[in-house]
């Protein structure tokens, strides 16, 4: 466990010094970050001026909402798009897995976490700026803030374990390339789950559980954290990795190489 | 000219076939197409609920958006970083019939997988149009077809100068999305912003064709708009062929 975070903090290094060589892009993706981030507030704030609350949520509880909605998209953006966005093409098709498999550390690893895009965490930095803005009127409790932390860290892991899984895909049908889709179905963990209708809310919290990216961290740090939720979340964050790593191996198994 | 259709029309066709392989890609640029005036939907159903101009409104949406989805940062950019514009700008035609024939026939695609659901849904929810509105909202549909690609195509002529295309499309996809109405309607935008938005392109981009065919703008207000529409289709033809002059200008490669 302790090589994989060195092996994880190198490639974060790494990445983050070829990043800092182009200045010039630093400053267009902390421009594109603060333009992403104004258009979500901007959304907010229409919405807010036709009606007091949406869906139960008030201005300031969307703030936080919209907060931890940027700050995961971030996260994922920062470590998850950079390694496995095109995977089927890239990994699969064109060979690069070859390369992970012959390495000494584990392919998952590599093939999921080795590289990053550091310059997205300004997205998840503001994202952050935007939840301490939403709670400045009614700051939540050291329990609230435990709570939302968890569930924060129990997003990221489905996050990972979704991506994972769709990139498992490829191992069966290389043509599939569903990331496209992942990132569509994604946008929609901005707003709150309660808006959507019933088939689709159910859609969006227990098969594509984009509820726990925004919806339950953000209520819990608003409202009393109930431990039922937290518990659920951490089973279902525990129990996704495990499917994601499972799956991997399987496909593995399946696995013949593109080069050679 | 007739030299010019016919050899957009094969392309056309070419990129057609060549498409043909890839339905379960085009399924997701469907989807990816769709949820964000879906989204939209489920936001403002939530914010008036029971208005069926609402779900009319997205619904037409929804089709605009599949209609004239635009991946000139995709199909042109990429040959840009990988040298492989060269072959094009060594035929004897001009480089955007490349493009444009591949932009119709990914639109021709997403058109048929995307517009049977997206009607069948409007349907399911309850939206509603007046015939003479729908065939009032043809043109602007055509006007948004051509103002989108021309936006699009200009972003993606960026390459030739920065290596963050997708960065700039995506930029002016927020813009459109914010002033053209996917996030709210022009109409629930405040006072200064919706005139601002009713001058700039990007409303007739997306939102026109749909608020005219929900009746939101009829009469004169539609002449007006359709014919705002056309002066950006010929402010950014030319500007389009100036910065490609200028790209094509700044252009090096090497090797074979």
């Amino acid at each position: 466990m302790r090589k994989l975070a060195r092996l994880f903090a190198t490639g974060f290094s790494m990445s983050l010094r070829r990043t800092l060589t182009y200045r010039t892009n630093l400053l267009f993706d902390v421009a594109l970050a603060v333009a992403g981030l104004l258009s979500s507030l901007a959304t907010v704030l229409l919405v807010f001026a036709r009606t007091d609350h949406l869906a139960g949520w008030t201005r300031p509880e969307t703030f936080v909402l919209v907060g931890t909605y940027q700050l995961l998209t971030g996260v994922k953006a920062a470590f998850l798009d950079p390694n496995l966005a095109w995977f089927p093409t890239r990994g699969i098709r064109e060979g690069t897995l070859d390369t992970y498999l012959l390495q000494p550390a584990p392919s998952l690893f590599l093939a999921s976490l080795a590289t990053a895009a550091p310059l997205a965490l300004v997205e998840a930095v503001l994202g952050l700026g935007v939840v301490g803005l939403g709670a400045y009127g009614h700051p939540p409790g050291p329990l609230g803030i435990a709570a939302w932390l968890l569930l924060v860290l129990a997003g990221a892991a489905v996050t990972w374990a979704l991506g994972v899984l769709l990139a498992c895909l490829a191992f069966w049908a290389p043509r599939l390339q569903l990331d496209v889709f992942y990132n569509a179905t994604w946008q929609l963990a901005r707003y709150p789950v309660g808006i959507y209708r019933r088939p689709l809310r159910l859609l969006l919290t227990y098969v594509i559980p984009l509820a726990l990216i925004a919806t339950t961290p953000a209520t819990a740090l608003l409202r009393e954290p109930q431990p039922a939720t937290l518990l659920t979340a951490t089973v279902a964050a525990a129990t996704a990795t495990a499917l994601a790593t499972a799956t991997w191996r399987l496909g593995l198994r399946r696995y013949t190489g593109a080069t050679s | 000219m007739r030299r010019i259709l016919r050899l957009t029309a094969l392309r056309v066709r070419r990129q057609f076939l060549d498409w043909s392989g890839a339905w379960w890609f085009t399924i997701t640029l469907v989807a990816n197409e769709s949820l964000g005036p879906l989204a939209g939907l489920f936001v403002w159903s939530a914010v008036f609920p029971g208005d069926p101009r609402v779900v009319s409104y997205f619904a037409a949406l929804i089709a605009v958006q599949i209609m004239t989805a635009s991946y000139e940062n995709h199909t042109f950019s990429e040959t840009v970083y990988q040298g492989t514009v060269s072959h094009e700008l060594l035929q004897p035609q001009p480089v955007v019939i490349g493009p444009m024939g591949e932009n119709l026939a990914i639109r021709l695609w997403m058109t048929l997988f995307g517009l049977p659901p997206a009607v069948l849904a409007g349907f399911l929810l309850g939206a509603t149009y007046r015939r003479a509105d729908l065939l009032l909202a043809l043109p602007a549909l055509a006007g948004a077809a051509v103002l989108r690609f021309l936006y699009t195509w200009i972003l993606a002529l960026t390459a030739f100068w920065t290596e963050r295309v997708h960065a700039v499309v995506t930029f002016g996809g927020m813009l459109v999305a914010l002033l053209g109405g996917a996030v709210a309607p022009v109409s629930l935008l405040p006072g200064p912003w919706r005139a601002v938005a009713q001058v700039l392109p990007f409303h007739a981009m997306l939102g026109l064709p749909a608020d005219i065919a929900t009746g939101a703008v009829t009469g004169p207000a539609a002449v007006a708009a359709l014919g705002r529409g056309l002066a950006w289709i010929v402010a950014f033809t030319v500007l389009a062929a100036v910065v490609w002059r200028a790209g094509a200008r700044r252009y090096t490669v090497v090797g074979a």
